[in-house]
């Protein structure tokens, strides 16, 4: 099975019925230039790269913007018209009061299978109490979290709140709790890697083509920067495929690691099976 | 003189992909009523072009293999970075030089009420950055 761990449906025809939250994506995504995307045209691009399953991010900003970028109501929606191909993600802004009954409400009552945050986006750093209220919850509930790291296209997003390194206590205080790094944390993929392979609870995602062609940038970054026996003997099992749709598209990122001098074992690892096992067998198999 | 002017959508299924649009054109000059003129296609787009020729999966084989040698995938291009002013990232440049080389229109007579072309030749709406929707023009002029 093969599945995308980052992908942001700010563009899809399901949850924008009006031009008016078209437009209020694209500039708040930073995506100025792109059009709606039809839910059947997304499927067919997931078909065309073989991707099975995508998982679809929430993101609420609300506390200082008209609405959720998408909500987890829309994240829903888009996981229940295309039953079994999108595994979604919750967003909640830890700014609001409410965030902690939100988060429990997407978990309890839509059945979402994890949180996302962005603290870049939010300006808060990970020790603040409301952002370590919603991993309690996350602790609670067995929820995985997927933690923007690292560089951020996003327009109003300082980089200093997404230092990998910043959110090791965390991992520590919540052992239970899988996180996912994105973008490997680039530009600090030494501290990602350091974390893979420090702490079980983990994992990073491969949405991180800031420059050059996928084939060209994970080449520099995983065979020069690093040397590729690392990433094979030594976190093979902590790095998922994740394309960063609709940045990238799906095909060409991961053509960028199909490229890579990898064995069988750690590419089928890479695109899904390390998902599968940060994801849990209920949100592989759910609808 | 009359102008009629025809837009035309489609989705390409593939990252190359010629798609025989011969008939969408010959009915748009039915339905342009005009019976003496020129037809021009054009397409909207710049990692697309409008292309003439036999309508033979081994000629359009050759065109894809003559096009991928000339403007191959794997090339440090320079177009290969994040556009801040799209959001995403440059990752199609061969499909804007297979557009230069193949021209984003074709021009066709019209006579007596139809588009003239010859017995060997097809109208190809040729993709070069797929999958993608797009959208192309067919403008009929005259008489």
């Amino acid at each position: 099975m093969i599945i995308d761990m980052h992908m942001h449906p700010v563009l899809l025809d399901v949850i924008n019925d009006t031009d008016e939250k078209l437009f209020f994506r694209k500039q708040q995504f930073g995506v100025f230039k792109s059009s709606k995307m039809p839910l059947r045209f997304a499927l067919t691009l997931m078909d065309d790269a073989g991707v099975d399953k995508t998982v679809i991010l929430g993101e609420d900003y609300s506390a200082d913007s008209a609405m959720p970028l998408v909500s987890n109501d829309e994240i829903r929606t888009v996981m229940d018209a295309a039953p079994g191909r999108y595994i979604g993600f919750a967003g909640a802004d830890p700014r609001k009061e409410d965030a902690p009954q939100e988060l429990k409400r997407a978990f309890e009552e839509l059945g979402l299978f994890g949180l996302h945050l962005n603290l870049s986006r939010t300006r808060l750093n990970v020790e603040d109490e409301r952002v370590q209220a919603l991993f309690q919850i996350c602790s609670e509930c067995e929820k995985p979290v997927i933690l923007h790291a690292g560089y951020s296209w996003k327009p109003d997003t300082p980089s200093r709140y997404a230092e990998p390194i910043l959110f090791e206590d965390a991992f520590i205080n919540f052992p239970g709790v899988r996180f996912c790094l994105t973008h490997m944390g680039w530009p600090w993929w030494e501290e990602t890697i350091m974390l893979l392979m420090k702490y079980p609870n983990v994992y990073a995602d491969t949405a991180t083509v800031y420059m050059d062609s996928p084939t060209k940038w994970f080449k520099q970054l995983f065979s020069v920067s690093m040397d590729i026996d690392w990433l094979q003997n030594s976190f093979a099992d902590k790095v998922m495929y994740g394309s960063n749709m609709p940045r990238w598209r799906q095909v060409r990122s991961m053509k960028g690691l199909k490229d890579l001098p990898l064995r069988k074992d750690v590419l089928d690892a890479v695109l899904g099976q390390n998902a599968e096992r940060f994801l849990g067998k209920e949100a592989v198999s759910g609808r | 003189m009359d102008v009629k002017l025809f837009e035309k959508h489609l989705e390409s299924s593939k990252e190359f992909e010629l798609i025989v649009i011969s008939d969408e054109v010959r009915n748009a000059v039915a339905e342009s009523g005009i019976k003496n003129g020129i037809c021009i296609v054009i397409t909207q787009h710049t990692t697309t072009g409008i292309i003439v020729n036999e309508g033979l999966p081994c000629v359009e084989k050759d065109i894809e293999i003559m096009l991928e040698r000339l403007v191959p995938q794997d090339y440090p291009y320079v177009h290969t970075h994040m556009l801040p002013s799209y959001g995403t990232c440059a990752g199609n440049s061969p499909g804007h030089l297979k557009s230069l080389i193949a021209g984003n229109h074709c021009i066709f007579p019209v006579i007596d009420g139809k588009l003239v072309l010859g017995h060997a030749q097809d109208i190809y709406f040729a993709e070069f950055d797929g999958l993608l929707r797009r959208r192309y023009y067919i403008e009929v002029m005259g008489e």
